[in-house]
């Protein structure tokens, strides 16, 4: 399966030239919210900034849509204007849209109706844009994309099994390209559990290869990838494998390897598992935070570092377990990259990314 | 193994109209309908909802009520397709669709939070650790994909369809498939305030229809295939034959007014299956009750299949049991074509000229081979699955 298209949207802006720019740039302090209750103060967290995006086309279109819609939206819209295909709407193309959460801040204020005026009042616009797969409608209708539509969640494996599953699709010719990606989102309520169930790291600093404790800082975003089987001329990479759980894939070399360490787990020490001395490791999740399909901003890291042959030093090099680390741009040639996650489990998931040919 | 045909080897169901498939089946040869005022939640509002009788003691989960019943359902199909609960020797995937436990809408929760600042975590760790397809993954070892889909209303046929994507390319022997969800006071509201719930019972297809009921339950279905199943010595005349799943790609609630997304499903679903129309026995069809839903729904069955096309909805014995609907509904199309009989469509009595086509008025005999089952859902989502059954077995 090769990668064609990419749309990112992230704390540090949209597009693939934002996200380019933020693993040439390293780590930077995320933004503060304030705490809504208990002793005040604040607390870090990479928000998304919608109002700062300039190109307002696609967001005029959605007025009644939420945050995670949006996002979603845009990213998926760059990923398309991305590809270069030439008639890309007019082809078979599916939508598998992964997400950890959904769109909780929306649920959130559907009860808030309820709570507030009632059980036959709340707001209908509210509860329909809750519903979880009202992200990949919106991408079907602003796009006008007609093909199977799909919108799953797995935790912390979401991203992988969505993936897994586009790549399914493409081998049955069940549709002739896949718009496959993430959304997820900061919330204030969610940012209240993972705050009593996770350490924040206090500075907005994650600090991948520390394991325990871990940190977090809560992150939100969106990644779409434009996938298909066809020639393999301008692609960003193929996806040569997804394995999760129990099926290890196919075990080739990895000139580095990238993990999605980010302080979701209270203990990740699991990691230590998949690194060695032979093979850097780098982890990003400190450019765009932690979120339950963070995954699928490793994969565009890694599709980006394919593509341009060039690999991107680690944004936070704190390293109590001397693990290898990537510590410097480093423009040898490089062939393959694998993205590797644990859940809560200590199960693995691997991405394995191979350069174009 | 590739290419190979998918067996539906196990089934199992629960919901208002039964505790699994035999009692569901004297239910709908009774045409009873087991609906009531809702028990489970208080609540002011006025309309009544199907739900599940009692959930027994050995698949009671404290708060996780869609976990409960997907396990009922899965305990049956495992037993039908004579599968042990463990299956680490196998390769195993699990794939079900949900929409109530893929969200965190506990009002209590919520409202210590809003009123306090805090709240206690009970909540929030059932949450975190009740993804169903995880979940029953767990419960039955099972070592191959897993994957919760949140389709809305679709979401079971799309589990269904998914696993039949895994089974073909390889990735298991086996899967489990289909969806689950409980009576929940947060879709209640939504659906109250969408103006579609009917204050007495639906009636799908009917000129006098006046909007859904809710209902809960869950339906899985083993999928296998034909290779594994002769590995364990196991025969089954029935297999999945095809998916389709289309998008509207028109509204955030309403279906396209010609229903494109659904008749391309249909019509992906019937290539895949290498059968044309007139093949098809019975229609299951996904028939809510709702005005829009049931219109555009019918007029294209009615396209395709012709006037008198044998078709039904088994929403008026369920109610919409919304993520466990299409696996639900997939075991009824399979009982139909196994039993050679499909109940009634309940609650149907008046043609509506505007869509041309009736539903069964009464149980009627099935002799084909196919049956097609639909599912329409919130946000344009289509999907079609055909089962067939060979007569070898």
């Amino acid at each position: 399966m090769n990668i064609y298209g990419m749309g990112v949207l992230f704390n540090r802006g949209r597009g693939i030239a934002s996200y380019e720019a933020a693993l040439r740039q390293g780590w930077q302090k995320p933004s503060e919210v304030e705490a809504p209750y208990g002793p005040g103060g604040t607390y870090p967290v990479y928000q998304v900034d919608l109002e700062q995006i300039p190109d307002r086309t696609i967001l005029k279109k959605m007025r009644r849509s939420d945050k995670l819609s949006k996002m979603a939206v845009l990213a998926a819209h760059d990923a398309v204007d991305d590809c270069g295909i030439p008639d890309i709407r007019q082809k078979n193309v599916g939508i598998i849209v992964a997400t950890g959460h959904g769109a909780h801040p929306t649920t959130f204020e559907f009860l808030d109706g309820i709570l507030d005026f009632g059980e036959a009042a709340a707001s209908p616009t509210v509860f329909s844009n809750s519903v979880h797969n009202a992200a990949a409608s919106y991408i079907a209708s602003v796009l006008d994309i007609h093909g199977p539509t799909l919108t799953v969640t797995q935790f912390l494996f979401s991203f992988q099994a969505a993936l897994q599953l586009a790549k399914v699709w493409l081998e049955e010719e069940r549709c002739d390209y896949v718009l496959v990606g993430s959304a997820d989102l900061y919330g204030e309520v969610m940012g209240y559990i993972g705050n009593s169930m996770l350490t924040t790291a206090d500075d907005g600093k994650i600090r991948p290869f520390h394991f325990k404790p871990s940190s977090h800082v809560p992150g939100e975003g969106s990644v779409f990838f434009l996938a298909g089987n066809g020639p393999s001329q301008s692609v960003y990479c193929s996806v040569a494998d997804v394995s999760v759980g129990g099926d290890q894939g196919d075990g080739a070399p990895a000139d580095l390897i990238i993990l999605d360490a980010d302080g979701m787990l209270p203990d990740e020490t699991a990691y230590l598992a998949s690194v060695s001395g032979d093979i850097p490791a780098a982890s990003y999740t400190p450019l765009f935070g932690s979120m339950m399909t963070g995954s699928a901003f490793t994969c565009a890291a890694g599709a980006l570092m394919l593509k341009n042959q060039v690999l991107y030093p680690n944004p936070v090099v704190d390293n109590p377990h001397d693990v290898r680390l990537l510590k410097e741009k480093t423009d040898a040639p490089a062939r393959a990259i694998h993205c590797i996650r644990y859940n809560a489990h200590a199960e693995r998931a691997v991405i394995n990314l191979r350069g174009a040919p | 193994m590739k290419g190979e045909r998918v067996l539906i080897t196990g089934c199992g169901a629960v919901s208002a109209a039964g505790m699994n498939r035999s009692e569901t089946l004297d239910v709908f040869a009774r045409g009873q309908r087991n609906a009531g005022p809702v028990t489970l939640f208080e609540t002011a509002l006025p309309y009544p909802v199907f739900e599940v009788r009692e959930i027994p003691r050995a698949f009671f989960l404290e708060g996780q009520r869609t976990l409960s019943l997907a396990l009922i359902a899965a305990d049956e199909a495992l037993g039908e397709a004579r599968l042990s609960k463990d299956l680490s020797s196998y390769r195993v995937g699990v794939c079900m669709g949900t929409t109530v436990a893929s969200q965190l809408n506990d009002i209590e929760f919520y409202r210590s939070y809003r009123t306090h600042g805090s709240a206690p975590m009970t909540a929030a760790h059932r949450y975190v650790n009740g993804n169903i397809a995880e979940h029953l993954a767990r419960a039955v070892k099972a070592r191959g994909p897993s994957l919760t889909v949140v389709n809305a209303c679709s979401s079971g046929t799309d589990a269904i369809g998914v696993a039949l994507s895994w089974l073909r390319s390889g990735l298991c022997d086996i899967a489990l498939a289909g969806g689950a969800d409980e009576m929940n006071r947060i879709p209640l509201c939504g659906f109250g305030s969408l103006g579609i719930v009917n204050e007495g019972l639906c009636a799908p297809f009917d000129r006098d229809r006046q909007g859904l009921n809710l209902g809960e339950g869950a339906g899985v279905l083993v999928l296998e295939t034909a290779a594994s199943a002769r590995r364990r010595g196991n025969a089954a005349d029935l297999y999945l034959a095809g998916y389709g799943s289309e998008s509207d790609a028109y509204h955030l609630t309403a279906p396209h007014p010609e229903g494109v997304g659904l008749r391309a499903s249909i019509n992906r679903a019937l290539a895949e299956s290498g059968i044309a129309p007139q093949d098809v026995s019975f229609v299951n069809a996904h028939g809510t009750g709702t005005i829009d839903n049931d219109v555009v729904e019918g007029k294209v069955l009615r396209d395709l299949f012709g006037a008198d096309v044998t078709m039904l909805s088994t929403k008026g014995f369920t109610g919409h049991t919304l993520g466990a609907a299409g696996g639900l509904e997939a075991v009824f199309t399979a009982a139909g074509l196994q039993e050679g009989w499909i109940p009634a469509s309940i609650g149907f009595s008046t043609l509506d000229e505007d869509i041309g086509l009736a539903p069964a008025r009464k149980k009627t005999t099935i002799t084909g081979r196919y049956a097609l089952s639909t599912s329409l859902a919130f946000g344009g989502n289509n999907a079609a699955l055909v089962v067939g059954r060979d007569g070898k077995a």
